[in-house]
């Protein structure tokens, strides 16, 4: 059962789209900074090939300008 | 010949130049000594993120020691003092109760290292500028109260809140007179739990965020940009 | 829902998810300076740390330095202190009694409920029956024996409202001047240097001529105990720029170890090497000609004028203006050498010191407190230390500062602003017909009210008590069974059958023991405040906690009794917004350029604001035109003075009424510790600072203990002609005093060594002199 936590650097003016794209996703939390450009993702996914597929599918999001790996729990 | 000419013109000219801005710095310091501080309007004398650094040329010296485990634990910590923040007792008999402290305890405390005496490493004081020792630190010479209190000291915080093992735990106090981060985290006089196993990188707010002092950063912010974020 | 119960709660998986989060957030931080995320998530890093902790400002709750402090609260209890960086007096840090002040609201035998005493014992009842007791006991002490026969006794520890309301419902509302305070024994004679010297009280400069003075001489003033958060500033100014410390001291203390040079000089001499100091200046030409003819007067006073130690004694000082070559001859008695033969300072040291003052290049700074208050000629002293500022022209500029400092947190802002004392109001004198009819208007009350003449001063007082002339005296938020001079006296005084004296304060103290009613005070930040500091700077305070039990502030407990008497129009505030309404009533007395005060809501968002406030600005030093909008001109204007003008005092050397002789040989010196404040009623009950200093002692220089065979720890006999006290020698510890002489702090309740101390007092000031008396010592 990974949690893992990533900063994310949207491209210009996709933030909003961005937190509803990812925060639409299930086992996704996403927090946005206020005054900056940067959203912090949470991921809760069953097991390790979920997480997989999950961050697959967050990196094949257009939007995403940068993706980081902060912290991470297996 | 005259390359040795040439060469001989350079060396001059480089003494020179360092004879020169050695001057010029030496002069600068002194003026800059003599000039009373014009004003001291909100000048926080005990509020320096640039204490950071203060121990850096100890660092390596906390690296190398760090085969020696540290003997005190966080609980020793805190119950030196009366809440987290509080100025630490003196919990050892005190040289000479006569002057200020100042370099009596300063031997011993500016630096660290090994005290046979006590039998202990002595802790490094976080602000050595300040010399009226006594006025804050005072030995304890007896168990006994006049009257039992109920003061009741907060739960400190939990070290490495919010962090999972392998990334930087933040900081969770404020900078007000412990900004000089080695003095609590390097040597082998501090609190084994809160010593750091990488002295020698010195900058500590690279990979430790304040948590308790966002007013810091954040006032920074607010003088940039007109009206501020919080 | 509190946080451990929340924590509690948390699954491990949530727990992993916000950990999780957190280290993002916190990375984000580092890498974004100034990042901010929601509420939510702020809140979330600091659940995983400890309770929140809310930080509010407050100034200090004991010494006059007025430190700003910032006081943590966590579920409604005070948890911890820090300096506040926003205060200029402190810039965040404090003493060891700043950092545990907290502790001291927390003893385990504070007074929550009222005390009668019945049969002879004191038994708990409720405040309404007490504040019953307390009104119609001044109702019936009034009809059987008139009014001047209740009085009130308060501190430099009431607040700037508690203060305000007892002036107004005993000068005002009763009608008798019988308002008095312990800043009497602390620093009347400061006050009356001040009137006397330049017609207003109060410092014209401020602390932070510390960072721009060369030179800073400490008149018998063990600053690095005493007022070390100051003493701190001088010395990080001395790691900054060459700077020159001088101790000028009857004792070895930590101040002197400090200093670049010590100064030692036998008790009562500091007038002679004052004007030994003036002799040099005028000698040498070092004298600011152009500023004393311009800015200075004259004056000669009367001589030999006793020490008030006669029941019923008077004295009035009368100012005669001499010229500057009458004062030369004045001076020609206090040549360094002539003075040098008494005084125990050597010529070359007094000239050394005249240099440091008369050199035109250096700015100096004299700081002064017990030393030269508590003194039988307290008055002179503060008067000479100022001739020696006027004939250089070292005042009212930045660096340039004669700065009396204080005890007690609101010494300046209550009983000298507000003028708790018998002869003042909080506008002028009783004795001027203005300054009564502007206090009649502003407290509603007919002019004839108010009475015309003073009637006694603290000692004064208590010998009435004794007498009987006084039945009634309440006492607030002071210890004067501990402090009073020749105590044995007052105490049975007070005790006689048909006197009534109650006692507001939040712990049993000797005062208490004493006391037919005890009043439980809510204490410092238990209530909305102000306090004002020694550099004219008012600080006020919310109220952060609630009080313990049924303990009320002292200023509700006046207003209540008040209410009780017939005087509810005269104190008509609510309990949510009195003290707002009484600061805005109040500083109407201070309106006008010479004493503004700064306006309530102001007080409240700044940590601290110096008066004059004048269009939204502090005056930092008083008496120039660069600097008081008051001044007349752009230079130098006395203007408390006619003509602008500063007095310099003629004062003569006299000396002490007790001297040491064949029977008593040794003088007896009294003072504080840096860990204790006051009597320690409050500080001994803070842990740490008990556990440092667990009880008093008296100090025996090295010499004086090897001719009685004394060790350090043996047991002492310290007799005078008025008690007797045994205690634990201190020999070469912390203090040294000079062979002749022992020092005891007199914080500790178990050793009263006022019982000891003379009850002589300044003429002019009416200060008792707790510095010098005669004793003989023994080994037990």
């Amino acid at each position: 059962m990974p949690i893992k936590s990533y900063i994310i650097i949207p491209q210009p003016d996709q933030k909003q789209h961005l937190m509803e794209d990812i925060g639409g996703m299930s086992g996704c939390e996403i927090h946005p900074a206020e005054n900056e450009e940067v959203l912090v993702l949470v991921t809760d996914t069953q097991d390790e090939t979920a997480d997989k597929v999950l961050l697959k599918q967050i990196e094949s999001n257009r939007n995403i300008k940068h993706i980081s790996l902060v912290s991470g729990y297996e | 010949m005259k390359g040795k000419t040439i060469i001989f013109f350079i060396i001059l000219l480089m003494i020179s130049a360092i004879v020169i801005f050695d001057l010029s710095i030496r002069q600068s310091n002194v003026s800059a000594s003599v000039i009373p501080e014009e004003s001291s309007d909100a000048i926080p004398t005990t509020m320096l993120e640039s204490e950071v650094f203060n121990l850096q040329d100890l660092a390596i010296d906390f690296s190398k020691l760090q085969s020696i485990e540290s003997e005190k634990t966080l609980a020793e910590y805190y119950e030196n003092r009366a809440y987290d923040g509080a100025p630490p007792k003196i919990p050892h008999p005190v040289l000479s109760e006569k002057g200020i402290g100042g370099k009596t305890c300063l031997q011993c405390h500016s630096t660290g290292g090994y005290v046979d005496r006590f039998k202990a490493f002595a802790p490094i004081t976080p602000h050595p500028d300040f010399l009226n020792c006594n006025q804050c630190h005072v030995p304890k010479k007896t168990d006994q109260l006049f009257v039992s209190s109920q003061f009741k000291r907060p739960t400190p915080k939990r070290i490495g809140s919010g962090v999972l093992d392998g990334s930087p735990p933040p900081i969770p106090h404020d900078f007000q007179v412990r900004g000089s981060c080695l003095s609590c985290h390097g040597a082998p006089s501090v609190a084994k739990e809160i010593r750091v196993s990488h002295p020698e990188r010195v900058n500590c707010l690279q990979c430790h965020a304040p948590t308790n002092s966002r007013q810091i950063t954040w006032e920074r912010k607010s003088t940039e940009e007109e009206g501020g974020t919080e | 829902m509190n946080d451990t119960t929340e924590n509690k709660e948390l699954s491990r998986r949530q727990f992993l998810r916000m950990a999780a989060r957190a280290s993002a957030i916190a990375a984000a931080a580092t890498m974004f300076p100034g990042i901010v995320f929601a509420e939510e998530q702020e809140r979330m890093i600091e659940k995983l740390g400890a309770a929140d902790v809310k930080w509010t400002k407050t100034p200090c709750r004991f010494c006059g330095v007025g430190c700003g402090l910032k006081v943590g609260i966590t579920d409604g209890k005070a948890v911890a202190v820090k300096g506040d960086t926003n205060s200029s007096v402190n810039k965040g840090l404090c003493c060891v009694k700043g950092y545990h002040s907290v502790l001291a609201l927390y003893g385990n035998d504070r007074l929550t409920k009222p005390l009668i005493r019945k049969n002879g014992r004191l038994v708990e009842s409720s405040m309404e029956e007490a504040l019953d007791l307390v009104a119609s006991k001044m109702q019936s002490t009034i009809e059987e024996s008139g009014k001047d026969a209740i009085s009130i006794y308060g501190s430099g520890q009431w607040t700037i409202p508690d203060g305000y309301v007892a002036s107004k419902l005993f000068k005002g509302a009763i009608g008798t001047n019988n308002v008095e305070a312990n800043a009497r024994l602390c620093m009347a004679s400061a006050v009356t240097g001040f009137l006397t010297s330049f017609g207003l009280d109060e410092p014209m400069g401020c602390y932070e001529d510390i960072d721009h003075a060369d030179v800073f001489v400490l008149w018998g003033n063990n600053m690095a105990e005493m007022h070390p958060v100051l003493f701190s500033r001088i010395l990080d100014n001395r790691l900054k720029r060459p700077v020159k410390i001088i101790d000028l001291a009857t004792r070895t203390t930590r101040t002197s170890h400090a200093s670049d040079k010590s100064i030692l000089f036998n008790p009562q001499t500091d007038l002679a090497i004052a004007n030994a100091i003036c002799y040099e200046i005028v000698k040498k030409r070092w004298v600011n000609t152009g500023f004393v003819e311009k800015h200075c007067a004259i004056k000669e006073g009367k001589t030999n004028i006793g020490y008030g130690l006669e029941e019923h004694f008077k004295f009035k000082d009368e100012a005669k203006n001499i010229d500057f070559k009458a004062f030369e001859n004045f001076l020609e008695d206090y040549t360094p050498e002539k003075v040098a033969e008494y005084s125990g300072v050597s010529a070359k040291d007094i000239k050394y010191l005249a240099s440091l003052y008369g050199n035109p290049n250096n700015k100096v700074m004299s700081l002064w407190c017990m030393g030269a208050n508590q003194h039988t000629r307290g008055t002179w002293i503060n008067n000479l230390i100022y001739n020696i500022h006027l004939l250089t022209g070292k005042i009212s500029t930045p660096g340039n500062s004669p700065f009396s400092l204080t005890g007690q947190p609101s010494a300046c802002g209550t009983v000298r602003e507000v003028g708790t004392l018998t002869h003042k109001l909080p506008h002028g004198v009783v004795m001027n017909e203005e300054h009564r009819k502007m206090a009649a208007e502003i407290w509603q009350v007919p002019v004839e009210n108010i009475p015309s003449k003073p009637t006694h001063h603290t000692v004064s007082m208590f010998r009435a008590l004794d007498r009987g002339d006084i039945r009634f005296m309440w006492i607030q938020v002071t210890n004067p069974m501990v402090t009073m001079p020749h105590l044995n006296r007052y105490r049975n005084g007070a005790k006689k059958d048909d006197r009534f004296i109650v006692v507001s304060d939040v712990y049993p103290t000797p005062t208490t023991d004493i006391a037919d009613v005890v009043l439980p005070s809510a204490m410092w930040i238990e209530r909305e405040g102000m306090y004002g500091n020694s550099e004219r700077r008012t600080q006020h305070f919310d109220q952060l906690l609630q009080p313990p039990g049924e303990a009320m502030s002292d200023t509700w407990q006046l207003i209540e009794v008040a209410r009780r008497l017939g005087y509810e129009k005269l104190f008509p505030w609510s309990e949510e917004t009195h003290i707002e309404e009484i600061w805005k009533e109040y500083t109407r007395f201070h309106e006008g350029k010479k004493h503004a005060m700064a306006p309530y809501e102001e007080l409240k968002t700044n940590s601290g604001l110096q008066w004059p406030y004048v269009e939204g600005k502090e005056t930092k030093w008083r008496y120039h035109g660069k600097y008081d909008p008051a001044c007349k001109s752009d230079t130098f204007d006395f203007y408390g003075k006619p003509e602008g003008k500063a007095w310099i005092w003629a004062r003569p050397y006299e000396p002490a009424p007790e001297v040491p002789d064949a029977e008593y040989p040794f003088w007896l010196n009294t003072g504080r510790v840096l860990e204790h404040w006051h009597t320690g009623s409050m500080t001994r009950r803070v842990p740490i600072l008990h556990q440092a200093v667990p009880k008093s002692y008296v100090e025996v220089s090295p010499e004086d203990a090897k001719r009685f065979n004394i060790r350090n720890g043996d047991q002492v006999k310290i007799v005078s002609r008025r008690g007797e006290i045994v205690m634990d020698a201190s020999v070469d510890q912390r203090g040294k005093p000079t062979p002749g002489q022992v020092f005891v702090p007199f914080f500790d309740e178990s050793f009263l060594i006022n019982e000891l101390t003379l009850d002589a007092f300044c003429p002019i000031s009416k200060q008792p002199d707790y510095k010098k008396c005669a004793v003989r010592i023994e080994k037990v």
